[in-house]
């Protein structure tokens, strides 16, 4: 096992000349946090989507437990065991949230193995677990577009918790929460990190802080700055770009 | 509490029992017109597959209908000429024809068409989704890929005049297996199978639906890439639904030929391809049952009036399909859901996200 379990190499990613990430370094240790924040247009929600085999590097490596998967097919990607909670909740609207959970847990996804009406019981298992872990057992049989905007964003944590991955991407899973919601968030992710390695995308301070985890601020598609929040806070660099972008505008931890 | 699922599934039983017992309750005419609209129902099951769970739309099962339609009928005009030509094969001039086309001979078997029924939709099917959903083509270029493709082949169809009886068509026949179809206990027995047909399908449709092959469908219809990122390849569940609706498309063509006892281009053309796609929008095609109404209901009312209006039926139709996607996407079907009394929590999310804090609290 390589000390690292997810590390980017030198990755550039290019739309129509235009380049959304340039030479970016990148790596995650596993069972641990790390965050990424930026200004938007940053690069933040492109490097995810290379990860996961949404876009395209033109150039560099994507080396994830020893392998470059940067040209792998996305579900090939998902089945190694990395998994993305989208920025817009993508939850399966028509499906009930027990269905979304159990489209999400079943472990064999080759379509002619799937024509049975049960779950095996560790799946089922899996499935009371993970509505336990968001919290929505009550919910269970509603359909998911009936649900709030924060319990879709529990749901969709829940989805891709389900399925066991090594690597957990977040982008963004407070968007849209109340500052209860986000507090719960925060708890509930501290808690993955036992078995999950994670890595969160996201803007609120408030809530980054409450991770308690290593930062790596981007810019303009380059990485600018990784250290402890508190070392990220007080760089002038970042503060310029970034933190306080409206110099008035004071960063409350 | 009855369930939604519970309550359809009365209905559509005493639907089905309605329709076998229809025989000592409709005239021959009637229940032969019956049959042909209930042959449709087994093709309307496969649009409501694909279309209403899988979120593909097809405008040419037209193509499969045929290949099902052709293949029963060849064997059923060779059975009718015996050692002979058939008679536009006799009269034809470039080419002559002097001998039976070689892919015609193997027709003389019923077996072997009734084989071709399933099989040369199949494969069809299999070919065309395998090459147009590996490249990752969907929605509104895909329904023009499958136009082009019914398009073509009525083309080919009517191009080869001398093999194919062109324009006009396969006709004048009457015996399949032995039993002649076209008696009067011949064309109950033919109505009754395709009952029993119509249900089998009912019965596989409903049960692939809940499968977790069925629910893997539906997220994919909510949200191929989603599904994508969830580890599945959604590939060959496109190409295994789109193969199974061309199949029941082929069987639906196959019965709706002994009935009508003809098939010809302009049954399998562009136009009843999208007709057929409008009757399922109508009948509710998230719905089973509704695609089986919506075609059957549908076809019994265009029956008399497109023979009233011949010129303007076809506008007609174009604007009930622009109505009901703006106004009904669900269909009748979504109209009788609506007057349901749902669950509570269904019906309202809010009060009962009230309810479940008021009772954390």
């Amino acid at each position: 096992m390589p000390d690292k379990l997810l590390q980017i190499e030198e990755l550039t990613v290019s739309f129509d000349g235009f380049k959304a990430l340039s030479d970016v370094h990148f790596s995650i240790e596993p069972l641990s946090i790390k965050v990424l924040i930026g200004p938007n247009g940053a690069g933040k929600s492109t490097l995810c989507d290379c990860i996961i085999g949404k876009v395209r590097p033109a150039t560099g490596k994507i080396i994830y437990k020893g392998k470059d998967i940067s040209r792998a097919p996305e579900y090939r990607i998902n089945q190694a065991g990395i998994c993305r909670k989208f920025q817009a909740p993508g939850v399966l609207e028509r499906l009930s949230v027990f269905d979304n959970l159990a489209v999400a847990t079943r472990q064999n996804r080759s379509w002619q193995q799937n024509f049975r009406l049960n779950l095996s019981k560790p799946e089922k298992d899996r499935i009371e677990e993970t509505l336990e872990l968001v919290g929505l057992e009550k919910r269970r049989n509603l359909q998911a577009s009936y649900l709030a905007h924060g319990e879709k964003q529990w749901l969709e944590i829940g989805m891709v918790v389900s399925q066991n991955p090594d690597l957990l991407l977040l982008d963004e899973p407070t968007a849209g929460m109340t500052a209860q919601e986000t507090a719960k968030t925060a708890e509930l992710i501290r808690k993955l990190v036992e078995k999950h390695t994670v890595l969160v995308i996201d803007h609120d301070m408030t809530f980054v802080e409450l991770l308690k985890a290593p930062v790596t601020v981007l810019n303009q598609g380059q990485v600018l700055k990784e250290g402890s929040m508190e070392e990220v806070r007080s760089d002038p660099e970042v503060i310029s770009v970034y933190l306080g972008r409206a110099h008035e505008e004071p960063i409350h931890a | 509490m009855m369930s939604k699922r519970v309550l359809g599934f009365s209905l559509a039983a005493l639907l089905f029992l309605a329709l076998f017992l229809a025989p000592s309750y409709l005239s021959a005419f009637k229940l032969s017109l019956l049959g042909r609209f209930l042959a449709l129902g087994i093709l309307g099951i496969g649009i409501s597959l694909i279309w209403g769970y899988t979120g593909i739309l097809s405008l040419g099962q037209g193509l499969f209908f045929a290949l099902g339609g052709y293949a029963v009928a060849m064997h059923m005009v060779l059975v009718q000429v015996g050692d002979k030509l058939p008679g536009f094969m006799a009269r034809s001039f470039k080419p002559r024809i002097t001998e039976l086309p070689w892919w015609w001979q193997p027709f003389e078997s019923p077996i072997f068409a009734t084989v071709m029924v399933f099989l040369l939709p199949a494969l069809t099917a299999v070919i065309i989704a395998t090459l147009v959903f590996w490249r990752r083509i969907s929605g509104v270029y895909f329904a023009l890929i499958t136009q082009a493709l019914v398009l073509a082949f009525t083309t080919l169809i009517v191009s080869q005049q001398s093999y194919t009886n062109g324009f006009n068509g396969l006709t004048n026949f009457s015996t399949l297996y032995g039993f002649n179809i076209t008696s009067e206990s011949g064309r109950v027995g033919l109505y009754l199978v395709t009952v029993v047909a119509l249900l089998l399908t009912w019965l596989l449709a409903q049960w692939l639906t809940s499968t977790h092959f069925g629910k893997v469908l539906v997220a994919i219809r909510d949200g191929e890439n989603r599904t994508r990122f969830l580890g599945y390849n959604t590939t060959p569940y496109k190409v295994a639904i789109f193969t199974l609706a061309g199949v029941l498309a082929g069987v639906s063509g196959a019965f709706f030929t002994m009935h009508a006892g003809i098939i010809s281009p302009k049954d399998v053309g562009i136009a009843p391809s999208i007709e057929m796609v409008v009757w399922v929008a109508i009948g509710g095609r998230e719905s089973i049952t509704g695609a089986v109404l919506g075609m059957v209901l549908g076809n019994l009312a265009a029956d008399s009036i497109s023979s009233q209006f011949p010129e303007s039926w076809p506008l007609m139709l174009g604007v009930l399909f622009v109505i009901v996607g703006m106004i009904l996407p669900k269909g009748l079907v979504g109209i009788v859901e609506r007057f349901w009394p749902h669950r509570q929590e269904e019906a309202s999310p809010a009060l009962n996200a009230l309810k479940s804090e008021v009772s954390d609290a």
